[in-house]
């Protein structure tokens, strides 16, 4: 039952959300964005020396598939900061702070107007990366190789969903306290350096070969989830004990 | 003994402190089950922080109150359940790109109105308030006055036991202002539905509320029945009394007499406050009329609550 009075809410805000045209351009352009990077980055390389692009997918994966979290977390900020500091701005959530809903129901139908569409985005993005991949092997009779590749899909499918948690509990703690739905963007919006750890360290292990050491790259998802994992935690324990009608709604 | 509870709305000592400002300043209240409560006071008295504490929108710093039976503070959502709130500048609380109907059905859901009824509730509403034909239309594309309407009617949507109204006529023309007004009337007596209403139109409290606390710098200076005040005003009266000339002299009898407590001169009359006007404005007159005072008129000036209210507040600021 509470579940259904969040669901609600969820699909209002995100129907609201997808009025806004920035934010509906904005949604469609950053999906599409990882997606065709990747696929441009190996179409590019398959073409021009497919035995050497089978060797070094895998390193590019490592590397390249934590742009995908990011590019799929972004949404969730977008959407959030119209949900919570947007409805805050146009007055609309006097009335709904009125109404039965208790904070639990509406905190989660917060959550689950950004979690829905920005994880659909993601396993989309994911799902298009892959399939593009493999027609573009294919097509040369090279080998297949998954990109992402296992490691990317396993920081994607955990790192990912919960860094939409963490995104959207560091918007509803800073909701009180920030007035413009851009502001709330970017600060939030910093959460998604995140991602830049599995970006950034694996490079420190590349071998004289160029590719990079696998080992290193699944310790360092891991510990990427493990952050997230915390961060996610930690923020939204801290946003469903912080929220606060009386500072909702206070200037 | 069993104590039954006639009061809809019990405030007792209710404050709620924004820094060092005090809006709500350890208020008292009954506002008896299926009358319509009228809270008016100046800009900046503290009506919409009343209304926003008695919604559960914001936590007193003292006091209590109930809704309902309900207690704010321990049972927030049973009120919320019970209550239908028009916030402040309500025709800015909509969403401006939903429809006039969506905005109601989304708020009917939220207020577990049964699905079955949504539909012909929705339709009810916007009909009484000849909103039905623009159902369609984004709330935002809406006049203020018909985004008030639609704000009231989503105020209405479940049949609350409660309804706070903060300033409901406030973007009104008089003949929509006098519908809603009707309308509420209807309901309290058809439904015996509470209304607390907040004002600063005092010709509206005074047709449509039966009683009436004054507030001001989050203080009640002054409540009770709104027949009570009246009569306590009728106890004395204001009589203007036009003269052809020496308005002086018949200010100076005026004064000497000691059933009069006050006379106020004006370019050609003056103003007398008579006590028990019954048994003495005949002697006033015919004192005037003795020394030669030329009367033109000698009409009752018409005493409003805005009088006792002017009074109050002007008191209050002492
Ligand atoms: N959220 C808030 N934060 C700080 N001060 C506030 C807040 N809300 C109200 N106040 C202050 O509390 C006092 C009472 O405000 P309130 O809105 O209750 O007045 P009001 O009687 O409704 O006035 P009006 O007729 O202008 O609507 C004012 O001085 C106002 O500035
Ligand atoms: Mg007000």
């Amino acid at each position: 039952m509470a579940l259904y009075k969040s669901m609600l809410v969820a699909k209002t805000d995100l129907r609201m959300a997808l009025k806004v045209s920035y934010v509906k351009y904005g949604l469609i352009g950053i999906a599409a964005l990882g997606p065709i990077m990747m696929i441009a980055i190996v179409g590019f390389m398959v073409l021009a020396d497919p035995l050497y692009a089978v060797f070094f997918l895998p390193s590019l994966s490592a590397l390249m598939s934590p742009m995908l979290g990011m590019m799929a977390i972004m949404p969730a900020a977008l959407i959030s900061a119209n949900a919570l500091v947007g409805e805050r701005e146009q007055n609309t959530l006097e009335p709904l702070l009125n109404t039965p809903l208790t904070d639990r129901e509406l905190l989660m139908g917060k959550l689950l107007s950004s979690f829905i569409p920005s994880f659909g985005l993601l396993l989309g993005s994911i799902l298009v990366t892959e399939i593009a991949t493999i027609i573009i092997l294919l097509s040369v009779g090279a080998p297949i190789v998954l990109v992402p590749g296992l490691p990317g899909l396993f920081l994607l499918l955990t790192a990912g969903p919960t860094m939409i948690i963490a995104i959207v509990s560091v918007m509803i703690l800073i909701s009180g306290k920030v007035k413009r739905v851009y502001e709330a963007y970017q600060t939030s919006g910093a959460s998604i350096l995140i991602f830049m750890i599995p970006m950034m360290l694996p490079i420190f292990t590349l071998e004289g070969s160029g590719a990079v050491d696998m080992n290193s790259v699944w310790v360092t998802n891991i510990i990427t989830f493990l952050i997230a994992l915390i961060l996610a935690a930690v923020t939204w324990a801290l946003a469903i004990r912080r929220f606060n009608r009386d500072t909702m709604i206070s200037m | 003994m069993m104590v039954i509870q006639l009061d809809e709305v019990v405030i007792s000592g209710l404050t709620k402190n924004f820094g060092d400002l005090c809006a709500v300043d350890h208020i008292e209240l009954n506002v008896p089950k299926g009358s319509i409560y009228g809270l008016l006071g100046p800009n900046g008295a503290g009506k919409s922080t009343t209304i926003r504490l008695l919604c559960t929108l914001l936590k007193p710093n003292d006091g209590s109150a109930t809704v309902g039976g309900f207690d704010i503070v321990e049972s927030p959502v049973e009120v919320r359940e019970i209550t239908g709130v028009l916030p402040e500048e309500g025709n800015h609380t909509l969403y401006q790109t939903l429809s006039a109907y969506d905005n109601l059905d989304y708020f009917a859901r939220l207020y577990d109105v049964p699905e079955d009824k949504i539909s012909k509730r929705i339709e009810e509403l916007l009909t009484f308030m000849d909103l039905w034909e623009r159902k369609d239309d984004p709330a935002g594309e809406l006049s203020t006055g018909n985004r008030q309407r639609l704000a009231l009617c989503r105020a209405l949507l479940h049949e609350p036991q409660v309804v706070l109204l903060d300033e409901p006529t406030a973007a009104l023309d008089p003949v929509a202002a006098k519908r809603v007004r009707e309308l509420i009337l209807s309901l309290s007596e058809k439904y015996n539905q509470t209304f607390f209403v907040n004002s600063h139109n005092l010709a509206e409290v005074q047709r449509m509320c039966d009683r009436i606390a004054i507030i001001d710098e989050g203080k009640i200076l002054l409540s009770g029945g709104t027949q009570e005040l009246r009569q306590r005003l009728q106890a004395t009266q204001n009589f203007r009394i036009r003269v052809v000339e020496k308005l002086e002299k018949a200010g100076s009898i005026a004064e000497s007499m000691d059933f009069v407590s006050s006379v106020k001169r004006e370019a050609d009359s003056i103003i007398v406050t008579i006590d028990d006007p019954i048994g003495n404005n005949s002697t006033l007159m015919q004192s005037l009329l003795s020394q030669g005072v030329k009367i033109i008129e000698f009409a009752e000036e018409e005493t409003t609550l805005e009088d006792l209210y002017l009074d109050v507040i002007k008191g209050g600021a002492k």
